[in-house]
């Protein structure tokens, strides 16, 4: 392959990228958010500066994605930080837990999605919409929140709340072992239609792991469910704050 | 977290990142290569230049056992090497890698480019024969098998350790956050301390299977050359940037 076409791929190995180029669209894309109160200490100390805690609910989300464009079906679990940098109100992606290798690597290698493997799963258990993550083998967090019992009024609110900026701290090392990469990241999904919400009450048991340590922020009180159904499209990022320059 | 303590992370996510900072030790890690001839036209398309492919037209077919490595755990590998030169000089370019572990994948990705993707190799000693197999997203797409410990290489266990210092390469492409390229390079490395506990030559087969997100059968298999199984220890360190196509193209 010619140096000019190397410089066209989307992504390794050369014969088959395990990603193409974006935006990507995804199709009915599922959201069990369940929001807690939890230490702010520990908020704070997980943040990375620049940015400044937004008070001390967070969030541990569980999402089906069966149709997304380049990426296939799968699953994934993330907990995020309300923040605000420069003013604006944002939230930190702490970790992110998927099912499927091409949305992992993509994730990580463009906008610094803080994704490891996992085993995510959001279902419908009899009148219980259930999340789990199994990481390595073992449970380490499970939700479970009431099934579609009451609908908020504006759906417009559910829209502008996932077009909140996603921040993420993308870390690429060099060949050498330093950093090549470690930026602050800005993402906004785009086109954004909600196909349905239901808000209700909820619970979170989340249990201590060395590599999946959802734990570490604990759940000091529940505050409720949301389940969100949407179409959307994820765009390319921007850089909010270079750690290097 | 301040921006000294990020700059001190080794990876991804900064609670818990999912590798930590090398060189990485292997213990008993075991290889079983085919090697085995192609087409000339097909493997100059596979190798990027300014890789030139060995004139013999030789492909490895690789699986790889590693029991016990440092930051990564226990994992199987599967994959494709071409042996080629870089300015004349011996070098093997990795051209696809399959593994069941994540971290390594990231860490394989991230800091050395190394073509990696998830899927689910074995390889294992099945009655009389060495056993490698692949799977991707529920399909087969390889099989090899070699008789076992038929033969112990020439040159033993000291002639393999000295092989196993060549030179390695891979093309690493990691995308900036707008899409365009921001790592676009031939990186090289070499292993280290490498101890050799034993080496076999056998006869062997090779079989591989269509597949669009695995193409491990792109490179058609004209000629079966050998199979090579060997034990080993060995660390592998950082390395270094051949080629920069965002600079040198």
């Amino acid at each position: 392959m010619n140096k000019q076409d190397v410089l066209k791929l989307s992504s390794m190995p050369l014969q088959s990228p395990t990603y193409p180029t974006g935006p990507y669209k995804f199709f009915n894309r599922q959201y069990m958010i369940i929001q807690y109160r939890s230490d702010p200490a520990m908020i704070r100390k997980l943040l990375p500066e620049p940015l400044l805690p937004d008070g001390d609910v967070v969030s541990v989300q569980w999402l089906d994605l069966p149709d997304g464009e380049g990426f296939g079906a799968y699953s994934a679990a993330v907990q995020t930080i309300p923040c605000t940098l420069n003013g604006e109100k944002c939230n930190f992606l702490v970790q992110m837990y998927v099912d499927n290798c091409p949305p992992l690597a993509g994730g990580r290698e463009i906008w610094g999605y803080p994704m490891k493997y996992g085993q995510p799963k959001l279902v419908t258990a009899s009148d219980t919409l259930t999340g789990e993550l199994v990481y390595a083998g073992q449970k380490v967090a499970s939700g479970t929140m009431v099934y579609k019992h009451s609908s908020p009024d504006d759906l417009a609110e559910i829209a502008a709340m996932l077009k909140r900026t996603q921040v993420t701290l993308k870390l690429i090392p060099d060949i050498d072992g330093t950093p090549a990469i470690a930026q602050l990241v800005g993402i906004n999904f785009d086109k954004v239609v909600v196909k349905g919400a239901w808000t209700g009450r909820a619970r979170l048991e989340l249990t201590n792991a060395v590599n999946c340590p959802m734990a570490d922020l604990p759940v000091l009180e529940q505050m409720g469910g949301l389940h969100i159904v949407t179409d959307m499209t994820l765009p390319y990022g921007k850089v909010l704050h270079d750690y290097l320059a | 977290m301040t921006p000294e303590e990020i700059l001190k992370l080794p990876s991804m996510p900064a609670v818990a990142p999912s590798y930590p900072l090398g060189p990485y030790r292997f213990i008993n890690r075991e290889f079983m290569i085919i090697t085995y001839e192609t087409d000339p036209v097909l493997l100059r398309a596979a190798v990027p230049e300014p890789l030139v492919p060995n004139a013999d037209n030789h492909v490895l077919y690789e699986w790889i056992r590693m029991p016990d490595s440092s930051g990564f755990g226990d994992y199987t590998e599967s994959g494709i090497v071409i042996p080629c030169t870089f300015n004349g000089e011996p070098i093997n370019y990795t051209a696809q890698m399959y593994l069941d572990d994540q971290p390594p994948i990231d860490g394989g990705r991230e800091i050395w480019g190394f073509p990696k993707k998830y899927a689910l190799p074995k390889l294992e000693v099945a009655s009389d024969t060495l056993t490698g197999t692949l799977s991707y997203a529920g399909q087969s797409v390889a099989m090899g098998t070699m008789a076992y410990k038929w033969q112990e290489a020439p040159g033993g266990c000291e002639a393999q350790a000295k092989g196993m210092t060549k030179t390695s390469c891979n093309l690493k492409i990691i995308p900036d956050v707008d899409g365009s390229p921001k790592i676009c390079q031939l990186v090289a490395y070499n292993l280290e301390n490498i101890t050799v506990k034993g080496v076999w030559v056998s006869p062997a087969r090779l079989q591989l299977i269509p597949h669009v997100n695995a193409p491990v059968a792109d490179l058609p298999i004209l000629r079966i050359v050998g199979g090579k199984h060997f034990v080993s220890d060995l660390t592998l360190p950082h390395g270094r940037v051949l080629f920069d196509y965002l600079k040198d193209a």
